[in-house]
């Protein structure tokens, strides 16, 4: 009897120091208090505050500048103090992986069905963002760049919809020019690195080849080349880099243009008495359909964080469906939750289903190193040379040829 | 012995702040150089390889960077003349009294110089643009076509260097108007006794005497135009399609942007090279009419 009940103690004894050596393991249990540092960009800093204010984690929001966040990042991995969470633009997810500045979260991932790939498109998660073969990121929100116009605008020189293709588009352009001295048809923004692109996928072409390299050498691509170049050259497009894009459409200078979802945001909240008169539409087409651009940002987990198991609960809360529409309320930025994409509530506004149908075949820039600075600035300068100072066609793309094709996706 | 220390004892903090920020990072931006250094060096140190003078080779036959020193050069040209003349000229103005109007006037010069830059940017920005500019809005009214003061590749190098110009004077007239107190009275009242008029004594008298305020000036605005960033960053990023590109512009996006921290470096040892060698010929030229 004396001696069952000594086993009966020890039993008891080790099974209570495995359940507390058990706790213990538990890594949450061993992560220091305090508030998650996250580093959102541009201006949304209290907006994800407020987003993250019922999940019972306290965060410190620091709001970064896009313009700064290459010397941010800099800076940070160099003293190896950066945040707990990362908020990173799709074009700078590579660059931001090769700092070695993200966790590769696929072991963590398993834990967190909130996160699994599958609740995500599949262009923007799992290994279609991951880099050298490992998820550094989980999707956050989504940006596409679709077609607005001026509808009145359009309808009252004889242009009954907006253009479908890259070809209507040029010449309703240059109809639209005709309006009379400082009216232009087509706005072009000297800085959008992506449309070209854009004009590449949506002609049949790709810009990296078989073997992973960035490759422009193609027919899409001369093909985009013309519709760009020959915007210039009808007289369509304003010539000046300092063009209000949003002002442009507004006044009905520039009544077309491509942008993103922000335009939308702006144009309703500067000028809500154009309501009814302007509107989205998909990408026109080329040979390959309208293929646009996914871009948007998705979050990390910075390398060296000792709040592992914290942050991942945070992005598991704020990459819930719900979350995700709350914060395109507040801020106007699209959700990446596939539930929350086909969410009907979303979808009601036509303009925000274009959106959302347009991410449906949109595509991420290739994760090629600095491909902003790289490929995105040598693209522009070739190409502006030749609309705006004349350079020779082929010998421009030649050398914006031999300048890229050493990049790789590898 | 110890006598002969004692001077070194009093020069070794300068020596020693000298050493830690101004020879040291010189070196270590030398020995980084000569790598090929970028971001993935933070992941692990093994991505950095010595590649010996590669960088300097392919820097040399970069035409971006070819353009970048052609622009300093260009604005260094005609910045440096513009500044001094200018700012000559204005305080030569000014200190022809000191009526509390004058005074009030030499504060409104200098307040360019002490405005942040991005309240700078912010304001020229709006008077370039070329749709709701200011200056084309003027223009307009006596009936001249819209001019891309920051579009167009030749008129964006002036006028970013014009925002450069009407900034830098405000420091350098402080300079002259200061060595202007210095010019012996004595010296002005003689020529005037001689029959000099206003101009005979500014040239021969006043002008001369101000040789040394004028050698600073000059020295250390070549300096500043050959290191030339702020505005050209704030109003038009180096472009358009790099007419305003610098060579500190250069250096930066390739630094910053592009994370080639090796490539980098080797840009600003050639930049430094060449600030050294100008400033050591203005310097010898200098000393060779020190016995005025």
């Amino acid at each position: 009897m004396k001696r069952t009940a000594r086993t009966a103690v020890a039993v008891v004894a080790i099974a209570g120091l495995a359940l507390s050596l058990a706790a213990c393991s538990t890594p949450a249990a061993q992560e220091p208090s305090g508030p998650l540092t996250v580093w959102v960009m541009g201006d949304s800093g209290a907006n994800f505050e407020k987003l993250v204010a019922g999940s019972g984690i306290k965060v410190d929001v620091v709001a970064i500048p896009w313009d700064s966040i290459d010397a941010k990042l800099t800076t940070a991995v160099a003293s190896g103090k950066g945040p707990d969470i990362v908020q990173i633009g799709l074009s700078k997810l590579r660059t931001f992986a090769d700092a070695g500045a993200l966790l590769p979260l696929d072991d963590l991932l398993v834990d967190h069905p909130g996160l699994a790939t599958s609740n995500f498109p599949a262009g923007i998660a799992g290994t279609a963002t991951s880099v050298g073969g490992k998820i550094v990121s989980v999707p956050w929100t989504s940006d596409t760049r679709v077609l607005f116009t001026r509808t009145d605008i359009l309808a009252a020189n004889g242009i009954k919809s907006p253009p479908a293709t890259w070809k209507d588009l040029r010449a309703d352009a240059k109809i639209l020019a005709g309006r009379g001295k400082g009216q232009y048809g087509y706005y072009i923004p000297q800085w959008d690195a992506p449309l070209p692109i854009e004009m590449t996928w949506s002609n049949g072409g790709e810009v990296i080849d078989s073997k992973g390299n960035v490759n422009f050498d193609s027919k899409a691509f001369q093909s985009a080349v013309d519709t760009y170049t020959g915007l210039y050259a009808d007289g369509s497009v304003p010539t000046n880099s300092d063009f209000d894009q949003q002002q442009g459409f507004v006044s009905g200078v520039a009544p077309m243009l491509v942008s993103g979802p922000y335009l939308g945001k702006g144009v309703t909240t500067a000028a809500p008495e154009l309501a009814g008169k302007w509107q989205a539409s998909p990408l026109p087409s080329g040979d390959g359909g309208s293929v646009s651009l996914f871009a948007g940002s998705n979050l990390g987990i910075w390398f060296n964080t000792d709040k592992k198991q914290q942050s991942l609960k945070l992005l598991e809360y704020v990459d819930q469906p719900k979350q995700q529409l709350a914060w395109y309320t507040m801020t106007g930025e699209l959700p990446t939750a596939s539930a929350a994409l086909a969410d009907s509530t979303l979808n009601s506004d036509p303009n925000v289903k274009v959106y959302t149908d347009q991410l449906k075949t949109a595509k991420v820039l290739p994760l090629v190193s600095n491909w902003d600075g790289a490929v995105g600035t040598a693209l522009l300068n070739a190409l502006n040379s030749i609309v705006l100072t004349g350079a020779d066609r082929k010998t421009a793309l030649e050398g914006f040829f031999t300048a890229t094709k050493t990049l790789t996706v590898k | 012995m110890r006598n002969r220390l004692t001077p070194y004892l009093f020069v070794s903090p300068a020596l020693l702040l000298l050493v830690a920020f101004g020879i040291f990072p010189i070196l270590v931006a030398a020995v980084i150089s000569t790598t090929n250094m970028n971001i993935s060096a933070f992941a692990s140190w093994n991505n950095v390889k010595f590649i010996g003078i590669d960088n300097y080779t392919k820097l040399f036959a970069d035409t971006t960077f070819w353009q970048a020193l052609g622009n300093t050069g260009t604005f260094a040209l005609f910045g440096v003349p513009a500044i001094v003349l200018l700012s000559l000229g204005v305080a030569l103005l000014l200190n022809r009294s000191q009526s509390r109007f004058f005074t009030s006037l030499r504060a409104f010069y200098f307040i360019p110089a002490i405005t942040a830059i991005v309240a700078i940017s912010l304001v020229w920005g709006y008077l370039y643009n070329t749709q709701f500019g200011l200056l084309n809005y003027l223009l307009s009214l006596v009936g001249i076509d819209q001019v891309q003061w920051l579009s167009d590749p030749l008129l964006a190098k002036f006028s970013v260097a014009l925002v450069a110009v009407w900034r830098g004077t405000g420091l350098n007239i402080i300079i002259f108007l200061a060595a202007l107190q210095g010019v012996p009275k004595e010296y002005l009242e003689a020529a005037s006794l001689d029959g000099a008029g206003e101009w005979k004594k500014t040239f021969t008298i006043i002008i001369p005497l101000l040789r040394f305020a004028i050698f600073f000036v000059v020295v250390t605005t070549t300096i500043s135009w050959l290191q030339f960033f702020d505005e050209p960053f704030v109003l038009t990023d180096g472009g358009p399609l790099g007419a305003t590109t610098s060579a500190s512009i250069f250096l930066y996006k390739q630094g910053f942007r592009l994370n080639q921290f090796g490539y980098a470096s080797a840009g600003s040892i050639v930049l430094f090279a060449i600030i050294a060698v100008i400033t050591l010929i203005q310097l010898r030229l200098r000393r060779a009419d020190d016995e005025y």
